[in-house]
């Protein structure tokens, strides 16, 4: 192992790590708001990949450019998801039909995409995508720069909706408290819709760059969604900073320990992080487990 | 009979939780502009009763009225629209947003923002914290400190009733007598109170009207005084003679053994 060989491995993970927090603040919105673990956030992510893949192959348009139609239309599909399926599940066994009923969405999800495009992996395609440039002495690759630009603005956008409008007021207090939020005059059942739009439309823009920089078919989202869920368990259930730090934190130590011991302990470690903190911090880095209780 | 047209009127109404009934026909009308105090034993179903106005739970049967508009099945969102603010008995700021945030909250449903503006003008002058305070997590403030900007917020949306659960639960005595002197305030602004008080002599005293419930109905209303001044009552809820009843009941257990 040598210096540089690590320090480009955290390079490499920070720019890859926003991706995962951008997709795991999705799914933690999700928990947050509407107490649902959404495991079909993985094969959303595969089906953002793939829709991103369609409008690239069969009609030319450019990854980037093409989030334009498959974000929007994610967004559409998470709303009727949560409209057809989620918003009927109530009382105090939902958070565990909501994982039977989204896994049940994703082996549906997963079932019709082998049939549209087989089992077979592709890999997105453009120009950028497999072009580096030099930074510093670094050779990085433009898709993770592209990626890592794409998840700030995204997730700057997301700050700005959540800390600077009316309608982020209202999701920040039925995060916290859905009878008190009620209880001022905000409609928790349509937040509670839109954020599950919010939380799918996100896996677009990352199922795009997951697409890029690797090959996929629709077995890809089980990989996926446990590591989103390690990312959300460990940054605190409904935490959205919880989940920016804890993707940046896990995907960056994952790439170093990929270089320093090799790749096989790489995922090993992704997962002895989690129950290491977890048995010191039961809830997560930064949840707050009276709060979760209550 | 009522000869004045109430503010708030239960007609029969019968709720809980599950499978059983806490309030067990309900009937009694609130007149408009005063303070209404409920007091009874625990689960007698008082904060069940404030949950029905608030829209927090459907009630079975029954129904209420609201200036003569009926308000059952109706969302909490659509009675607040209707003039009806509650604070709850558990404190329901939001911890990790500040007190400005959360006071504004208190006008959600007021579009125009120059109306919110002027209305948090308001509220600051009339609680000093919610300017002292502004920038602070509403979750840093004190017990007493979190009621008053609670009392602030419900206030931002000019309600005609506002409805309070405990609001003295977990205060020391001086925050208590603050509490208090706020709920008159509210009351001689115009905003008719329904409150539900632990303390009962406390909040009877305060009270225009009373009303005792006793397992899930009216067992006694009246004015504040006649409420608070009934033999039965004070024996029962005010610690009136809370020896002789102990005594009563040590004798029934050693008849019972």
């Amino acid at each position: 192992m040598n210096g540089t060989a690590l320090i480009h491995s955290i390079i490499d993970g920070i720019l890859t790590g926003s991706v995962y927090a951008l997709m795991a603040t999705g799914l933690t919105l999700i928990f947050g708001v509407m107490n649902i673990i959404n495991v079909a956030q993985g094969i959303f992510v595969i089906l953002g990949a793939y829709l991103s893949y369609a409008l690239s192959v069969h009609f030319g348009i450019d990854l980037f450019v093409g989030l334009a139609i498959t974000i929007p239309t994610l967004f559409l599909v998470g709303i009727v998801v949560e409209r057809v399926f989620l918003s009927r599940i109530k009382g105090p066994e939902k958070v565990v039909m909501s994982i039977l009923v989204t896994y049940a969405i994703s082996l549906v999800i997963e079932g019709i995409l082998n049939m549209v495009f087989s089992v077979n992996y592709v890999e997105l395609q453009a120009w950028y995508v497999d072009r580096s440039v030099r930074v510093f002495g670094y050779w990085l690759p433009y898709i993770y720069l592209l990626g890592f630009a794409l998840a700030v603005v995204l997730l700057g956008a997301l700050y700005f909706m959540l800390y600077r409008t009316r309608f982020g007021a209202s999701v920040r207090a039925s995060l916290a408290d859905q009878t008190s939020a009620a209880l001022v005059g905000i409609n928790v059942k349509n937040v509670s819709t839109i954020c599950f739009g919010i939380g799918i439309a996100v896996t677009a823009a990352g199922g795009m760059i997951y697409g890029a920089t690797n090959a996929f078919n629709a077995s890809s989202s089980y990989d996926l969604i446990s590591r989103l869920l390690v990312i959300i368990v460990l940054g605190g259930m409904g935490s959205i900073g919880g989940a920016l730090a804890a993707g940046v934190f896990m995907i960056t130590v994952e790439d170093m320990v990929s270089v320093i011991w090799g790749p096989v302990w790489s995922s090993l470690t992704f997962f002895l992080i989690l129950v290491i903190i977890l048995s010191v911090r039961p809830q997560g880095i930064f949840g707050k487990l009276e709060a979760r209780l209550a | 009979m009522t000869t004045w047209a109430p503010l708030l009127r239960f007609e029969g109404v019968i709720a809980g939780y599950g499978g059983g009934d806490v309030l067990k026909g309900v009937n009694y009308s609130m007149e408009e502009g005063g303070v209404t105090c409920i007091v009874g034993p625990n689960g007698s179903g008082k904060s069940t009763l404030l949950k029905t106005v608030s829209g927090l739970l459907r009630p079975r049967l029954g129904q209420i009225f609201f200036k003569g508009e009926p308000i059952v099945g109706r969302s909490p969102r659509e009675i607040l629209k209707l003039g009806i603010v509650q604070v709850p008995q558990q404190h329901s700021l939001f911890r990790e947003m500040t007190v400005h945030e959360n006071v504004e909250l208190g006008a959600f449903l007021v579009k125009d923002r120059s109306v919110v503006a002027e209305r948090m003008a308001m509220v600051r002058e009339m609680f000093p914290i919610v300017a002292e305070r502004a920038k602070d997590k509403a979750g840093s403030l004190s017990g007493g400190q979190q009621r008053l900007v609670e009392f602030a917020r419900c206030l931002m949306l000019e309600p005609e009733l506002v409805v309070l659960d405990e609001p003295s639960m977990g205060l020391d005595p001086k925050t208590l007598r603050i509490m208090l002197d706020t709920v008159k305030m509210m009351n001689s602004m115009g905003r008719s109170i329904l409150l539900v008080e632990q303390n009962a002599r406390q909040g009877l005293k305060l009270s225009s009207h009373g009303v005792v419930l006793e397992n899930g109905q009216v067992r006694l209303s009246g004015t504040g005084d006649e409420v608070l001044n009934n033999p039965d009552i004070a024996a029962l809820y005010l610690g009136g003679s809370v020896r002789a009843k102990m005594a009563a009941s040590t004798s029934e257990v050693k008849e019972n053994t």
